[in-house]
């Protein structure tokens, strides 16, 4: 799990990218479905998430607004821009021929 | 518990100033959090350990540093950073331009000399050289783009700029020998001493070359 772990979380810009293609989101609920999703084998720490939405937001390739979250409570909502979708094509393209290269070189010899 | 939850945050984040943002956030997020397992049947103190937990470190934000700590450094695929190709064209080109400078140096001596006006090709020779390092002084190649560079792609990098420098090391001092040996060899039989100090700012401007030899070829 801490191998596949590292491995997840270098690429968590790419997956937040991919949570936020599907609709505007939270902190939360994008952790959540990333639990739910890996069947609770991994999932972000708040920190970790914070700091990547704040890298992607610098980049210009998510944005924020602060919405009510039903309870009274501000809640920080992110959506994803142009550039974003983009940005998430090119890292799924990146990550399919990464994961190609990784099965061919971790292949048992035939 | 709930109440504890909110406590602790502010905890978290007590003392520091301009950080109400980040602050609503993670507290909203880690409240999410509780709720959500409370309502899937955990305890509250079970809830509360696991919301806890599932902060991680805050100190990193808070200080900013967050990038380049160990957890949330920035991932290798991470688009190239913005570097300016403009800029980064012109600063080759003037370190090119040095180079060329260099080379050409001893031209006007040459010519000069013919004329009888020794001093004026000297001054010449001096001032291009000025010139040149001045500009290799300005233009020096952008290592510290390089090194954030370096981190995408992969490790070849560092190892090669550390063969880099070794290369630059010693052919460093290979031209300050042979620069050295030519000065008592010509002193010597020529007697010229006047003048053969001249050597050493050449041996300068030689290194310079190379040395910009030895990035630009980096560069690529």
């Amino acid at each position: 799990m801490s191998i596949a772990g590292d491995l997840i979380r270098g690429h968590t810009d790419a997956v937040i990218l991919a949570r936020l293609l599907r609709g505007d989101s939270y902190g939360y609920e994008i952790n959540r479905v990333i639990s739910t999703l890996s069947s609770g084998r991994f999932e972000l720490k708040e920190a970790t998430l914070y700091t990547a939405f704040k890298r992607l937001e610098e980049q210009g390739l998510i944005t924020s607004y602060w919405g009510d979250s039903g309870a009274g409570a501000r809640r920080r909502y992110y959506a994803i821009t142009p550039a974003g979708v983009e940005a998430c094509f090119r890292l799924r393209a990146e990550w399919k021929e990464t994961k190609e290269i990784m099965d061919k070189l971790l292949e048992e010899e035939t | 518990m709930r109440e504890q939850l909110i406590q602790y945050v502010n905890l978290l984040f007590a003392g520091n100033d301009g950080v109400e943002d980040i602050k609503q956030e993670i507290l909203q997020n880690t409240l999410d959090r509780y709720d959500d397992l409370v309502s899937r049947g955990r305890t509250p103190e079970e809830a509360y350990r696991q919301a806890i937990t599932g902060i991680g470190d805050v100190n990193e934000i808070i200080n900013g540093k967050a990038d380049f700590a160990e957890e949330n450094r920035p991932p290798v695929y991470a688009p190239v950073p913005e570097f300016d190709s403009t800029a980064a064209a012109v600063s080759r080109l003037m370190r090119a331009l040095a180079i060329f400078l260099y080379i050409v140096s001893p031209v006007p001596l040459f010519l000069f000399s013919r004329l009888g006006w020794f001093e004026v090709g000297l001054c010449c020779l001096l001032i291009i050289v000025g010139i040149a390092t001045a500009l290799l002084l300005l233009f020096k190649s952008p290592k510290a783009q390089e090194q954030h560079q370096e981190y995408i792609e992969y490790t070849d990098r560092p190892r090669n700029s550390g063969s880099q420098r070794e290369l630059k090391k010693s052919v460093g001092k290979l031209i300050s020998t042979v620069g050295l040996v030519l000065y008592f060899i010509i002193s010597f039989a020529t007697g010229a001493w006047f003048i053969t100090w001249l050597i050493f700012p050449i041996i300068g401007a030689v290194k310079g070359v190379v040395n910009s030899c030895i990035d630009l070829r980096e560069d690529y």
